[in-house]
């Protein structure tokens, strides 16, 4: 009987535990979140006096004008079309490389996938100035197919990287059996490998969606050309040298999170599969 | 096999949709149009405006690309630099040798004969101190050919404000900020004493430290005696940089200096000085805006830094705010030197300022701003700045200078280590360069 209680106790005081660290997990990665929305609501002297995480009045229209000011159509769409544009690049390409890293013999096969790899551990601000010059000379600059094929240079590495690991532990008994039912190499992975890396795809298009969606540094550099540029680049217009329209700022970017937080949760269960399945391993 | 057609279609059109983007707009080539690359978000609208104003008065079309923030736009202006793809006007964000690689690797064009015209009547209308920030004189360090290279389109200064609510609070005459350094230890005291807070600067982001401090230098030991320490003729362990160290020493003491202002970023200081919670702030001419934002009904003043002695003036910082360079490659560059000196004359000038806050260059339009914002431009006069003192003291002995201020604030060194500490890492960069 004590020992029963004494278990219960302690099963009752570890799951506490437990959850209590996790509840202050989720406390702190949602609360920039509540506060960037609770912010977006109040005007640029309240956001200095006001601390509470609601505010006294809701200030609706810094939406709207961080819509209109921000000019955020034009560039939602280019957003829009940016991130499905890489990201449907980088899932053809990673996979196709991937699963070629990963089945074929060829020579150079593990020197090419060392120096793809090297290549995740350069940031991209090092790059910057090659290529700008490689896209003038390709007289790419200043186009939305030279940003698009960087963004998807950018995002190569790693999502090859996830899907060789995820390849390389797949049974070889499908695709022999897929042989003698008459597929080529090509046919393997589109019917074989990729329907079964769906989760892992999951993780190579939310983790490079978002890479997309944020980036903007790369769009300024390339762009010269106003109505080229994402999304992001509509924020800085609130962001000044001295001065930053912070509740204008905090709306445009509720609007600028909403695609991604969308996303994320339509394919929240494959993400978990893939994960639980190991596909991030390494 | 049907299904892989229509993916392949998909691909196809997506490829030939991305391509046709790619395609630039075409302008009209009869037309001449000016392109200005700048990074200054809150005055784009104002520039605009102006250009909108520029092409009815002469036909030009001026185009105002805005690319912020300024890192960012730094990393452009090199790529494009590189490239040979400058626009006909942009700005040069960073030190005097930035300015300098630019001007000898032939992508700036000199001003000075277009500066000197009718009399000099374009150079003279401008403030001395904001030009010379685009000025290389003769025997210039960096070996550059003397002459004007950039056009200042706004100024700044870095000044003390006080709070006039809080001055009343504290029996203070609240249009009589102190005048000399003891009137200040004064007031310290009385803050301490009514348990409020003092001076609130951007102290964590530690050039600011310097500014107020090489102020000092230059208000106790003159600007000769700071040059000559900079290019390691005198010791930091001179006595009257002791004295300058010392300052800090003392205004923490008398409980002038606000609590956290050693990490403190300015962002924060602007915020509490904004909220009436601390009676001084130390900032440049940009507050006015930040301010007015932040505060619409602060009752604030602004004046130099009190001086300590009477032998040498008082300095501060100040210059050009933001300058403005044509580019020796450009098609344009009669066009583009016409639309600076339109900028920066008068009526172009007031309005910048009325619209933006920031104080004009132009000295002639000081009558038609603001009393506060012409208050600040006057402090013109004493403006010092290190890109126009001709030698730069080494990165590691700046910082080493400015920590160990930071240091003496919260009672971690006396003066005399730090300048002996200071002194030591100058020793050991100037070894570096022999």
């Amino acid at each position: 009987m004590k020992s029963t209680i004494y278990y219960k106790t302690k099963k009752i005081t570890v799951n506490l535990i437990i959850h209590l660290f996790l509840l202050t997990v989720a406390v702190t990665c949602i609360f920039p979140l509540l506060w960037m929305i609770s912010s977006s609501l109040k005007t640029q002297e309240t956001i200095f006096k006001d601390m509470s995480l609601i505010p006294q009045s809701l200030n609706f229209a810094n939406y709207y004008h961080a819509w209109v000011e921000g000019g955020f159509g034009r560039y939602f769409l280019n957003s829009i079309f940016y991130t499905v544009a890489v990201v449907i690049g980088i899932v053809i390409i990673s996979s196709m490389a991937a699963y070629a890293f990963s089945r074929l013999r060829f020579a150079g096969r593990n020197v090419l996938f060392i120096i793809f790899m090297a290549a995740m551990m350069i940031p991209i601000q090092g790059s910057f100035v090659a290529l700008y010059v490689l896209l003038n000379k390709l007289n790419l600059r200043n186009t939305a197919l030279g940003y698009i094929l960087c963004m998807i240079n950018v995002g190569l590495s790693t999502s090859i990287f996830l899907l060789k690991t995820f390849f390389d532990k797949m049974p070889k008994e499908l695709e022999d059996a897929a042989r003698i039912d008459g597929c080529t190499k090509l046919g393997i992975w589109w019917h074989v490998a990729l329907p079964l890396a769906k989760p892992v795809l999951a993780v190579v298009v939310v983790l490079n969606a978002l890479n997309v969606w944020n980036e903007f540094i790369l769009a300024l550099l390339i762009f010269d050309s106003r109505p080229l540029m994402p999304l992001q680049v509509a924020l800085m217009t609130f962001q000044g040298e001295f001065v930053t329209r912070y509740p204008l700022l905090m709306a445009g970017l509720t609007i600028a999170a909403l695609p991604i937080i969308i996303l994320y949760l339509l394919m929240q269960k494959y993400i978990v599969k893939g994960v639980t399945q190991g596909a991030v391993v390494g | 096999m049907f299904k892989t057609k229509i993916i392949c279609s998909v691909l196809f059109s997506t490829l030939i949709l991305i391509t046709g983007l790619g395609c630039d707009a075409k302008q009209d080539p009869s037309k001449t149009s000016i392109t200005i690359w700048h990074w200054m978000t809150d005055r784009d609208p104002a520039f605009k405006e102006l250009a909108k104003r520029y092409e009815e008065k002469t036909g030009v079309k001026v185009n105002f690309e805005l690319y912020a923030p300024s890192d960012a736009y730094s990393q452009k202006v090199r790529a494009a630099a590189q490239g040979s793809n400058l626009p006909d006007i942009f700005g040069i964000l960073g030190e005097k040798r930035d300015f300098a690689s630019f001007i000898k690797a032939g992508f700036i064009l000199e001003l000075t004969p277009y500066m000197n015209e009718d009399s000099s009547k374009w150079r003279n209308s401008l403030f001395d101190k904001a030009l010379a920030v685009n000025e290389f004189d003769e025997g210039n360090s960096y070996g550059i050919k003397p002459g004007i290279y950039g056009v200042p389109i706004d100024i700044m200064t870095i000044q003390m404000l006080y709070n006039k609510a809080l001055f009343r609070q504290l029996g203070l005459n609240p249009n009589r900020p102190p005048k000399d350094f003891s009137e200040l230890l004064e007031i310290g005291k009385k803050i301490k004493a009514a348990n409020l807070q003092g001076l609130v600067s951007g102290w964590g982001e530690i050039w600011m430290i310097d500014c107020l401090a090489s102020n000092y230098a230059f208000n106790i030991m003159g600007k000769d005696k700071v040059i000559a320490t900079i290019k390691g003729e005198v010791p930091y362990t001179d006595p009257d940089w002791i004295k300058v160290l010392s300052v800090f020493k003392e205004m923490h003491e008398s409980g002038f200096l606000a609590s956290g202002l050693v990490t403190m970023v300015n962002k924060t200081a602007e915020q509490l000085f904004a909220n009436e919670r601390a009676v001084f702030a130390f900032n440049g001419s940009w507050c006015v805006n930040v301010y007015k934002g932040m505060n619409p009904k602060l009752e604030y003043g602004a004046f130099l830094p009190p001086k300590i002695s009477d032998k040498y003036p008082m300095a501060i910082w100040g210059g050009a705010g933001s300058s403005f360079m044509v580019s020796d490659r450009s098609k344009n560059k009669e066009e583009a030197v016409k639309f600076l000196r339109w900028l920066t004359d008068v009526p172009q000038q007031a309005y910048l300022a009325e619209e933006t806050n920031n104080l004009p260059a132009n000295k002639e339009s000081l009558k038609k701003i603001p009393d506060l914002l012409a208050n600040f431009a006057r402090a013109m006069d004493y403006a010092t700045h290190p890109r126009v003192w001709g030698v730069s003291e080494f990165s590691p002995v700046i910082e080493a200078f400015d920590k160990g201020i930071q240091s003496i604030i919260i009672g971690e060194k006396t003066p005399e280590q730090v300048a002996s500490e200071v002194q030591k890492v100058k020793e050991r960069e100037l070894a570096k360069k022999r």
